[in-house]
């Protein structure tokens, strides 16, 4: 066998087991930056819900304070225990609770909305690309 | 077949004879009680390669994990450790971080260290807000208290800070099981009520937690 020949069978070889890990690994990276995770919800969807839309800031009182988005109320695991009551009286069974931090790849938004799940409320769902996609549609 | 495997040796070596950080342990677990409300690891590695790394960024997953280290560049054969301090922050369970370090030789595809914690609550309230409807009966609505396993904490009482909507405590399994019984006197207006939590734990400073109740 060639040495081309033999380079192109480890290739192949190779292929197999990359192309397995692709189509069933449960951590593999998303074939299109469209993809939404669980519970994720893109921009265009959430400000389509208008005032039905109640966000929640999971990002630290500094960058809030800094800047936020409009009617976004301050919610995060830091500060749960003072913070919750005040989400509570905007909050409504009707209302969509839209969580998000600083960005993508942050998690603070993940973990205020499981929280958020487990304390018995439905309808919370997560802004995909955070703040910065906020930032960038403006 | 001989060439194939000269490819495939030769190319481990030239990875290895750039300079690369070789972890002892890059996941590290740990189990700890919710009030010890921080935790640090520490990732020792080593320069494993010829040539001297730079540690370019060292990243984490989250705002509540701050990771740093001493100095930034290893000789070959040098060690270093990178220090990550997770606060809990109101955490309780299964955290998982990232800690994201690199180097000049793996500018784009960097090194990731796991920290793994396992926050143990001491108690679990569930659910955290019961509520009714403005002009559903009202009718009383429970709330779990659940001390956990290997616990001592005691519920003392529970309080409501509105007078309107009562609370009352029971316990259901001796020191692992309370129930708190929810009452509106009135649900013909929205209103509220924050439900506080006594506890005997920690013994120095004792937990207050907190339940609400909302009628919307």
């Amino acid at each position: 066998m060639t040495p081309v020949r033999q380079a192109v069978l480890i290739l192949v070889l190779a292929l197999i087991p990359a192309g397995v890990t692709a189509v069933v690994h449960p951590r593999r990276p998303p074939w299109s930056a469209e993809t939404l995770a669980p519970g994720e919800q893109k921009l265009k969807t959430v400000l389509a819900w208008g005032s039905s839309a109640l966000w929640v800031d999971a990002r630290s009182r500094r960058a809030y304070e800094a800047e936020h988005v409009p009617g976004a109320i301050l919610l995060n695991l830091e500060e749960w225990d003072s913070l919750f009551p005040a989400f509570l009286d905007q909050w409504s069974p009707e209302r969509k609770v839209v969580v998000y931090c600083d960005s993508k790849s942050c998690e603070l938004s993940h973990e205020v909305a499981a929280r958020l799940e487990r304390s018995g409320f439905s309808s919370v769902y997560v802004l995909k690309g955070g703040w910065e996609a906020w930032k960038a549609a403006k | 077949m001989k060439t194939p495997f000269f490819i495939l040796i030769l190319s481990v070596f030239a990875v290895s004879a750039h300079g690369q950080l070789v972890f002892d342990q890059p996941e590290q677990s740990f189990k700890v009680k919710a009030e010890q409300e921080s935790i640090v690891a520490k990732y020792r590695f080593t320069n494993s390669g010829n040539e001297p790394v730079k540690i370019e960024n060292v990243k984490t997953s989250c705002g509540c994990t701050a990771a740093g280290l001493k100095k930034t560049d290893y000789a070959p054969s040098e060690s270093g450790e990178i220090e990550a301090k997770f606060t809990f922050g109101g955490r309780v369970g299964r955290q998982e971080k990232a800690i994201l370090v690199s180097t000049s030789q793996a500018k784009e595809n960097p090194i990731i260290l796991r920290l793994v914690v396992d926050i143990e609550d001491q108690i679990h309230i569930q659910p955290e807000m019961v509520l009714w409807r403005v002009g559903e009966q009202p009718d009383p609505k429970k709330i779990e208290v659940t001390v956990a396993d290997n616990s001592t904490v005691k519920i003392l009482s529970v309080v409501s800070d509105n007078p309107l909507i009562k609370a009352e405590l029971s316990e259901v399994k001796p020191g692992k099981e309370y129930e708190i019984q929810v009452t509106p006197a009135d649900v013909s207006q929205q209103g509220g009520a924050t439900l506080l939590i006594r506890t005997n734990y920690p013994q120095q400073n004792p937990q207050t937690r907190y339940a609400y109740a909302r009628i919307k």
